[in-house]
């Protein structure tokens, strides 16, 4: 799978409330209320503003190009229609945040529906392929460990998947979280658990069979 | 405090949750404790690994097609049009055309001479009809290049009269608009 990433130095590891100092949460107010109005240049700065983190929380959900693309077209769609219901009782991000998450949810179960769907023959195959690469290795590496936890974050399930994404690439709080994704704290706390004690078994388990193999 | 206890601690601890008080007994227990210890840094490598992952650059033309079907949805939300809207004319317009519709009536009707003649005016012999006819027969003998520039100006009035009564309320204040500014003087 191709990254297209960027430099280190625009990594989207930094707070989401760093990225959007209430200088900027005004603004965003005052453009939600223009493009409530119609105004479509309004919207197309807070396309601007937005479509990034946007873009990366749905790749990073979807593991696929081309459908982070279109899903995140219709993330801003969906926004653009649905403004008239959005009150200000979260913050522009979240509430965008949150479509995003439903959309990817509603691509998940897509691709689960359409068990033939090539990406998920082809990533499966990656996986088997990477896990065979790495238990032939005596020593496993950084660069490979983080292939390897990429690959299994893949395959994580979504409610797992969402709260790794948020936590440590977008570097939210556990009430963040909770608002985006309409949970209780407690909620998260246990999935964010779960997914983490996850990725640290298969690491493990892969550890274990290099040094018994 | 115990390895157990330690476990469930770990990652509240990585995540900065803990109070200092429970910092400080975890970071205790750590110090003598290598199982655990060693299941903390594996949990920070894979937190490390997680936050190593670089930021993916969404498409250059992103921005733009998010806009085209913005430009779309707004095009199909907006009050539609409706393709009868251009029939749906007001108060005004229909007086108009009311008018325009009871002149032309009585115009057909005034042809039959015999109604006509019926009439106190407009029937031949009076004074106004008198008048009309002279200023018509004036008109042809006098030159027909004016009387055709008069029916063009004539017809050109009320060809624009017409298509701005339908071309609805703002349409007309447009057009207004764009004469008024074209207007060599205010």
């Amino acid at each position: 799978m191709s990254e297209h990433s960027l430099q280190s130095s625009q990594t989207i590891g930094i707070p989401l409330t760093h990225v959007v100092p209430s200088a900027l949460e005004q603004d965003d107010l005052l453009l939600v209320a223009a493009s409530k109005n119609g105004d479509q240049e309004a919207f197309a700065q807070l396309v601007q503003r937005y479509q990034r983190i946007v873009f990366n929380l749905v790749y990073r959900m979807l593991q696929h190009y081309e459908e982070a693309t279109e899903i995140t077209q219709e993330t801003f769609l969906a926004a653009w229609q649905g403004l008239p219901s959005f009150r200000g009782d979260a913050r522009f991000p979240t509430w965008l945040y949150r479509i995003a998450y439903n959309f990817s949810l509603k691509q998940l179960e897509l691709r689960k529906r359409d068990r033939a769907l090539q990406i998920a023959l082809e990533a499966e195959k990656t996986l088997e392929q990477a896990n065979d690469q790495q238990r032939e290795d005596a020593e496993l590496d950084a660069h490979d460990r983080r292939m390897l936890i990429q690959e299994h974050l893949s395959h994580l399930p979504s409610k797992y998947r969402i709260v790794l994404v948020l936590r440590h690439l977008q570097d939210m709080t556990y009430e963040e979280m909770a608002e985006i994704l309409t949970m209780p704290i407690g909620t998260i706390k246990t999935h964010l658990f779960r997914a983490r004690n996850l990725l640290k078994e298969r690491i493990q388990s892969i550890y274990r069979d290099s040094d018994t193999g | 405090m115990r390895c157990k206890e330690a476990s469930q601690q770990l990652q509240l601890y990585l995540d900065n949750r803990l109070t200092i008080e429970q910092v400080r007994s975890l970071e205790a227990h750590l110090i003598s404790c290598n199982a655990c210890r060693e299941e903390l840094i594996m949990f920070e490598s894979v937190i490390n690994d997680l936050e190593s992952f670089k930021v993916v650059a969404e498409p250059d033309d992103l921005n733009e097609k998010i806009m085209r079907r913005v430009a779309l949805a707004a095009t199909q939300q907006a009050p539609s049009p409706s393709k009868f809207s251009l029939w749906r004319p007001s108060l005004l317009e229909i007086l108009v055309a009311a008018a325009l519709a009871t002149v032309a009536t009585i115009g057909t009707i005034l042809q039959q001479p015999a109604i006509r003649s019926l009439l106190p005016v407009a029937n031949g012999h009076d004074r106004l009809s008198l008048m009309f006819i002279n200023l018509l027969h004036t008109l042809i003998s006098v030159d027909s290049t004016t009387l055709i520039l008069a029916l063009w100006i004539a017809g050109t009035v009320l060809g624009v009269g017409i298509t701005l009564i339908f071309a609805g309320s703002e349409m007309r204040t447009q057009w207004f608009k764009a004469m008024m500014e074209r207007l060599p003087v205010r």
